[in-house]
């Protein structure tokens, strides 16, 4: 088995933000609001009408394949982007979306921006459509499309495809955090501040083989 | 110490449990969903756990060797509940029939833990197995162990290994879970061929979007 390093900050010890992740999530949960999409973001989104017979504030699912999410990435502007990408069916990537919400929410001031993208197939799109409403995702977000290797590797060569997938780029679009698997709200809040508190940290990344 | 420390503290462990994180090579950090997993098997690596004994839903015990076919074997990690096993569930019990009546011995192994997903216990798997015509063993992976072996992550996943037991296929199943009729690249199909035609597998090693293997604990 490949050695593999557990992520460290400094100041803080792993007890105590796993204890306040737990809090934060609780919290995260209870509160679960509204998410503002970032206004540049919003203002590149290109104009797809909504759904039909959707209400006005359903949230959109824009097809997108990876060079789209990355176009969505930089064009976002903010000093980091969460990628998350998820599929309404996939248990562990409900669990976790009220805290890729909550950080993206949190973090708003500081300078980051969430962007979604469902794996879902064409007959579970309605169920996309609903997740996102039922957690007042009002932003645009995307659906995933076109061939899965090229949009996998286009996003984070390392991951294999599983879902949920969450990834942390820079404000060049830069892949600089990778996560399969569900991630807590405190391990996704210090790798979202890491980009923003080291932006120049390590060198340029391939995002492509 | 507190008892509220106690708490963070065992919590803690758990977070580093849930998560295993690797140095990424720009500078950020990678994690695998499941910290017990070995990273896949490489091509040319032997098939682990040969040995193992797993029930099958015709209630039979088999293992890995037990199924080896006199060209090659084809692994599967599937499962009854993953939206992209059943997409192309069709589609791996159409190769399995076939390519095992060519020499390649198939397997399909479900290693999710039937109670984290009611779908994927054994009367379920029976039932699909019937149902789906699998002409070939659907096993259950007790420990979720063997797909730890081979590093699988998702259903569903595939390993393909020669006669001699190296692996010279890992990956999908082909390039369209969604719609079968507008596959371009028949991965799978096209290794399994050239093993039964004795050429090389040209495209070896392929991507999907999956769920996660649901590992028992």
């Amino acid at each position: 088995m490949t050695p593999r390093k557990q992520s460290e900050s400094p100041g803080s010890t792993p007890a105590r933000r796993a204890g306040s992740a737990v809090a934060t999530a609780a919290l995260a949960a209870l509160l679960a609001g509204r998410l503002v999409a970032p206004a540049a973001l919003a203002a590149t989104v290109p104009a797809t009408p909504p759904p039909a017979a959707g209400p006005a504030t359903t949230p959109r699912l824009v097809p997108a394949d990876a060079a789209g999410v990355l176009r969505a990435v930089r064009a976002a502007g903010a000093k980091a982007v969460i990628v998350n990408v998820w599929a309404s069916w996939c248990a562990p990537c409900r669990e976790e979306f009220p805290d890729i919400l909550k950080v993206g929410r949190d973090l708003k001031e500081r300078g980051v921006a969430l962007v979604l993208v469902s794996g879902d197939f064409d007959d579970s799109r309605d169920d996309a459509l609903k997740f996102l409403a039922d957690h007042g995702v009002e932003f645009t977000t995307y659906l995933k499309t076109g061939n899965d290797e090229v949009f996998i590797d286009g996003l984070a060569p390392e991951w294999s495809g599983v879902l949920p997938a969450t990834m942390v780029f820079d404000r060049t679009g830069r892949l600089r955090h990778f996560r399969e698997g569900k991630v807590t709200y405190q391990q996704l809040r210090d790798l979202v501040l890491d980009v923003i508190d080291n932006p120049a940290h390590g060198p340029e990344k391939e995002t492509k083989r | 110490m507190t008892k509220a420390r106690m708490f963070a503290v065992a919590v803690a462990a758990a977070a580093a449990a849930v998560a295993m994180i690797t140095t990424i090579p720009g500078g950020g950090v990678a994690m695998a969903a499941d910290p017990a997993a070995a990273p896949p098997l490489a091509l040319g690596a032997s098939m682990p756990m040969t040995g193992e004994s797993m029930k099958g839903v015709d209630g039979k015990e088999v293992t890995l060797a037990s199924v080896r076919g006199a060209k090659g074997t084809l692994v599967v990690f599937t499962c009854n509940a993953c939206p992209w096993a059943k997409a192309w569930e069709d589609r791996i019990v159409a190769l399995g029939n076939d390519y095992q009546k060519k020499g390649i011995g198939v397997i399909a192994v479900n290693s999710n833990d039937p109670a984290k997903v009611a779908e994927d216990a054994y009367d379920p798997m029976k039932t699909r197995a019937r149902e789906k015509g699998f002409a070939f063993p659907y096993v259950v992976d007790a420990t979720s162990g063997v797909a730890r072996a081979f590093g699988a992550s998702r259903t569903p996943e595939a390993f393909l290994f020669d006669a001699k037991g190296a692996l010279i296929y890992h990956g999908t199943i082909d390039d369209n879970a969604q719609e079968p009729d507008k596959v371009k690249e028949h991965y799978l199909a096209d290794a399994l061929d050239a093993l039964a035609s004795g050429s090389t597998v040209a495209v070896k090693e392929t991507k999907a979007m999956g769920c996660g293997i649901k590992f028992r604990s």
